[in-house]
């Protein structure tokens, strides 16, 4: 695949999830960012075209940063359906064709999700926070300086969404590039990253870094301690509270901003009590 | 309706392509589109504390397969378009959330119903291939106006009530939402803790 070729399918990936329905998911992006492809693919072949579409129109569903790995390797394996000779190759390449897309989708769905949802966006949050309180916008509190420099504001949410991108980039633009060139037995290019040990090694910064902003807002509310007051008392029950409760509510499965709402109203109906 | 609150409602859903429709380069998330949004009504700080707040209550929901999270980006944008009227943010925070949760449904409702729409733009691609690129705009316009009027509509409806009831509101009620509105914080970061655990449930 030429540059040029890989440089568009890059840029029509990200409108992947365009048109994105509950009966076929990604079936319209997969067809908008493949069509550069296969038109070249089939340039000399017009007439087929129309029974190719028919099967990219088809289910497809994927994490859309690891989609990418899928692109390289249906490309590969369409390649291998055009130049098919008989009829026979015809039908076991298509066959092939449709078994990546299936189990490709799933696999790099299951790691897209783990590490770019589960790990990477909570833990760029953190780090935006840390930058936050290093340049001393204290979101604990909820009166926030206002003469803040407006380079202090944004530089956090600057670098958590540099960080993100960053990653996320390089694994879309290498996974188009490594997925082409691989075969089954790397799993189109899947097994050149250790990803279990980078989802494992982001988890384990990450829960450093989430204990670590928990034991930092604590120290902020007992710093000032003088005596114990209704103030301080009131402060500490409530944190104390909704750490405890967010807890149950998650093993209940119960979302946090449910939680919130629930805040809302006990909270009227103590101060009315 | 101040002429900044509408261009925070036109930066809000285009803002919104972003979290599922197009790019998907995180402009989405609750930390950079409130700030962003912020930048409309002037009230970076805000921007700021919104756009935490709103990353933390919603950190538990991940979009994984069809799960369809709570939108940050109608949370901000309700939340700051409020501030920007005069509500306070403890008050319209409340109202962001509701809205985020509302928006959702209907996006959910928009997701079901586009397929019926999409089996004639299949039909057209197949006749004619480059038929995609106009599916895909035509797809990307419709997001974007569907985006708009709900936000917007929301934002108006909501400003309206809350200005009309801000004088009623008594002295208790704003401690009530103060402190609930204190707690999202650390609802968030005890979510976090578990969200990092290293085995699988």
């Amino acid at each position: 695949m030429k540059f040029s070729m890989r440089l568009n399918l890059f840029l029509r990936s990200f409108f992947l999830q365009t048109g994105w329905n509950y009966m076929k998911y990604q079936n319209l992006g997969l067809t908008f960012v493949m069509m550069p492809f296969l038109k070249k693919v089939y340039q000399d072949d017009q007439d087929a075209l129309p029974s190719v579409l028919q099967r990219y129109l088809e289910n497809f569903n994927t994490q859309p940063i690891m989609a990418s790995f899928c692109f390289g390797a249906l490309a590969r394996q369409e390649e291998a359906v055009a130049q098919a000779e008989s009829l026979t190759k015809f039908k076991e390449k298509v066959t092939e064709w449709a078994s990546i897309k299936k189990g490709l989708s799933i696999t790099t769905a299951s790691i897209g999700d783990r590490l770019f949802w589960g790990a990477l966006k909570p833990l760029t949050l953190l780090m935006a926070l840390f930058i936050w309180l290093l340049l001393d916008i204290n979101f604990f509190e909820i009166e926030l300086p206002a003469h803040t420099p407006f380079l202090y504001a944004v530089c956090a949410g600057g670098a958590a969404f540099f960080a993100f991108n960053a990653i996320a980039l390089f694994v879309k633009w290498q996974g188009l590039k490594i997925s082409y060139h691989a075969n089954e037995k790397t799993c189109y290019g899947l097994t050149r990253f250790d990803w279990n040990k980078t989802i494992y090694n982001a988890k384990r910064i990450g829960i450093v870094l989430a204990v670590g902003m928990i034991l930092f807002g604590i120290y902020h509310y007992l710093k000032d301690f003088r005596e114990v007051d209704v103030h301080f008392i009131t402060r500490a029950v409530i944190v104390l509270f909704f750490v405890m409760i967010s807890f149950i509510t998650r093993k209940l499965r119960i979302p946090n901003m449910y939680l919130y709402l629930a805040a809302v109203g006990v909270f009227n109906i103590v101060c009315y009590l | 309706m101040t002429p900044e609150v509408f261009m925070l409602c036109v930066l809000a859903a285009l803002l919104e392509l972003d979290t599922t429709y197009a790019l998907q380069l995180t402009f989405s998330r609750g930390i950079i589109a409130a700030t962003l949004m912020a930048l409309v009504t002037g009230d970076v700080m805000a921007g700021i504390q919104v756009g935490i707040f709103t990353e933390l209550i919603f950190a538990d929901i991940n979009p994984l397969g069809g799960i369809l999270p709570p939108s940050a980006v109608v949370c901000a944008a309700v939340s700051l378009a409020l501030h920007a009227l005069g509500i306070e943010l403890y008050f319209s925070f409340f109202f962001g959330v509701a809205g985020a949760i509302l928006f959702s449904q209907a996006e959910k409702l928009m997701r079901k119903n586009r397929f019926k729409w999409l089996v004639f733009w299949e039909q057209q691609i197949v006749k004619t291939p480059s038929a995609v690129n106009r599916a895909v705009a035509l797809a990307l316009a419709t997001s974007f106006l569907m985006n708009f009027i709900l936000i917007f509509i929301f934002v108006l409806l909501c400003g309206k009530l809350m200005l009309w009831l801000l004088p009623y509101i008594p002295v208790k009620a704003h401690f009530a939402c103060k402190f609930a509105y204190m707690a999202v914080p650390w609802i968030g970061l005890a979510t976090l803790v578990p969200a990092f655990r290293l085995k699988a449930r």
